[in-house]
């Protein structure tokens, strides 16, 4: 057989870490949107949730994906493990970034203002027992530290497992990642209801946080292909991270396309065929004038282009072939987010320089700490029990 | 009935068996670059990596599904747009009568409708399925393939087998047994 134990180097070296320019890229990032706070409060925060969504789409997936290979015992990933790992470590960042939205609150969410007309301010009092400012934090506060331990103790003990060796905790990981699904699959629902859904208290989808999650998870393969192609681009793990790790990668691309088009159109098809008035406004001013073109770029963004390119199988272990649909999928998730973000401030598609400027403050500091931690560990779990077994894969 | 025991009945096939899957695959490799084309490898488990030593290419199935599927796609829009633009139009709450949106579930399980025909017919085809008799189950040797047995055969057919040639190749490959299929 090929090579069952490893054979690169497993330490991020100084020359291909990359921390120092997405430190520069956040700091300038953070000064435009300080800015921005000043020059134009509302567009700030309508930005920065777009930009924050997007992130941490990233972060939920990766600790999703990581929480699902544990409870599988699944050996095909474990060498690109710590990559998800590592993007799942700092959401408690993330919790301290959530402070603007809980602070802007008062101007990004209809339901904290005082309505006029009976209809809205009746519809206000009716979801007031859920929608209110105290319980919004609460449940924040809630999502956040649910998260922060998840993603911190997954990371911690495979951390440990490299230096102590100690198999026993292949066990500890599963035993946090069972009911770490069950109470991640309720958080994100209700933190995508909260963040995105109710930016507009008179639509509501009940589907919305399985929306939310294939959209990540859909996205996290595209990320994934991309880091992994960086890492083989500097010539590292170039036989840990192989062909046959890759391709895999490609199939669940192709898979979660498939799954995020099958949850958005359901979603879509439900409301355009009851055809209730309330349910159908959300469409409604997303199907009308610009917006309707970014809706059609999604689609052929995220599905139909991907679809394509993807259902032969030499091209899901074609690298150029899955970097570009992995391009093509991250930048159909941001347009997707400012879709379903943007219409509740502008009636028709307006570029504010607001919008790259939170997307690089936030980018930067992702990115920063993402290489700053993934420099700190090795790149691989190298005492996994089943490394050998994910290193001779084909 | 004694199945070998037939003098006057043709050879169909040559049988070899291996000690295990590793010698088996690199026997198969062998065979391949012989230039075999009328071979197969018999085991009781999926081998991981034999379809490359066997030299397989990739199959056409593919192919055969995705024509289906794209009969499938074509014909259910084009039936529904047929239907509800032109032949018999319906007023359904204001809608327009091309509703593109509506007819995607039909268009999609047509699509798979027939692409799940045409992957399991065209495996059948392929495989040529269903054959009521195959003349290698006449070695009782070869029963034990579900079981725990490693075999190549080389159909009598192939241009390139020699009674002698081939036996002797096959004892360089390092086989535990040989022997002839009749038909």
């Amino acid at each position: 057989m090929a090579h069952t134990k490893l054979t690169d180097n497993v330490q991020l070296p100084d020359s291909a870490n990359p921390s120092k320019l997405f430190i520069t890229l956040g700091a300038v990032g953070v000064i435009a949107s300080l800015i921005g706070v000043v020059v134009n409060y509302e567009q700030f925060l309508h930005s920065y949730l777009t930009s924050f969504t997007f992130f941490m789409s990233i972060s939920l997936a990766s600790m999703f994906l990581v929480m699902i290979h544990h409870i599988t015992r699944s050996s095909w990933g474990i060498t690109l493990r710590r990559i998800p790992e590592t993007f799942s470590s700092y959401i408690w960042v993330f919790a301290l970034l959530f402070i603007p939205i809980l602070i802007g609150m008062g101007s990004l969410y209809g339901w904290t203002q005082e309505q006029s007309g009976w209809f809205y301010q009746e519809l206000r009092e009716y979801k007031s027992p859920y929608l209110n400012e105290p319980f919004f934090i609460i449940r924040n506060i809630i999502y956040f530290a649910v998260w922060s331990f998840l993603g911190y103790k997954l990371y911690k003990n495979s951390i440990e497992m490299d230096k102590t060796g100690d198999w026993g905790i292949d066990s500890t990981l599963r035993k946090i990642s069972a009911p770490g699904i069950f109470f991640f699959g309720f958080t994100v629902s209700f933190a995508s209801f909260d963040w995105i859904m109710s930016l507009r208290f008179d639509w509501f989808s009940t589907m919305f946080g399985v929306y939310y999650f294939a959209m990540s998870f859909q996205l996290v393969f595209a990320v994934l292909i991309l880091m992994v192609l960086f890492l083989r681009n500097k010539g590292l793990l170039l036989n840990t991270i192989a062909k046959p790790h890759i391709r895999d990668l490609g199939g669940w691309l192709f898979a979660f396309s498939v799954f995020y088009t099958y949850i958005a159109f359901g979603q879509f098809f439900l409301i355009y065929y009851a055809n209730i008035p309330e349910a159908t406004l959300f469409f409604y001013y997303r199907l009308e004038g610009s917006y309707q073109y970014m809706l059609y770029f999604t689609l052929f963004g995220r599905f139909v282009i991907p679809f394509i390119l993807l259902l032969n199988k030499p091209s899901k272990g074609n690298y150029k072939v899955l970097k570009f649909v992995s391009v093509l999928i991250v930048v159909s998730h941001i347009v997707e987010l400012y879709w379903l973000i943007m219409p509740s401030l502008h009636d028709s598609f307006t570029f504010h320089w607001l919008d790259i400027a939170t997307f690089f403050a936030l980018a930067g500091i992702f990115f920063a700490l993402f290489f700053t931690y993934f420099k700190k560990q090795n790149m691989v779990p190298i005492n996994d029990p089943k490394l050998a077994e994910s290193l001779n894969k084909h | 009935m004694d199945h070998n025991n037939a003098e006057n009945k043709k050879v169909f096939a040559v049988l070899a068996e291996f000690e295990n899957p590793g010698k088996l695959m690199k026997a198969a490799k062998l065979v391949s670059r012989a230039g075999y084309a009328k071979f197969d490898a018999h085991s009781p488990f999926p081998i991981h990596g034999m379809d490359d030593a066997m030299g397989l290419k990739e199959s056409k199935l593919g192919w055969i599904v995705l024509s289906h599927a794209l009969v499938g796609f074509s014909g259910g829009l084009a039936l529904q747009v047929w239907a509800s633009t032109y032949a018999y139009p319906i007023n359904i709450g204001g809608r327009p009568f091309m509703n593109l949106p509506a007819f995607v579930p039909v268009t999609f399980e047509l699509t798979i409708l027939l692409s799940a025909f045409a992957a399991v017919f065209g495996m059948l085809f392929l495989n040529n399925l269903p054959k009521h008799h195959n003349s290698i189950f006449n070695s009782d040797n070869f029963n034990r393939v579900t079981d725990d047995k490693f075999f190549i055969c080389v159909e009598t057919d192939d241009p390139l087998y020699n009674e002698e040639e081939t036996e002797k190749f096959f004892q360089d490959c390092g086989c535990v047994s040989y022997e002839k299929v009749y038909e």
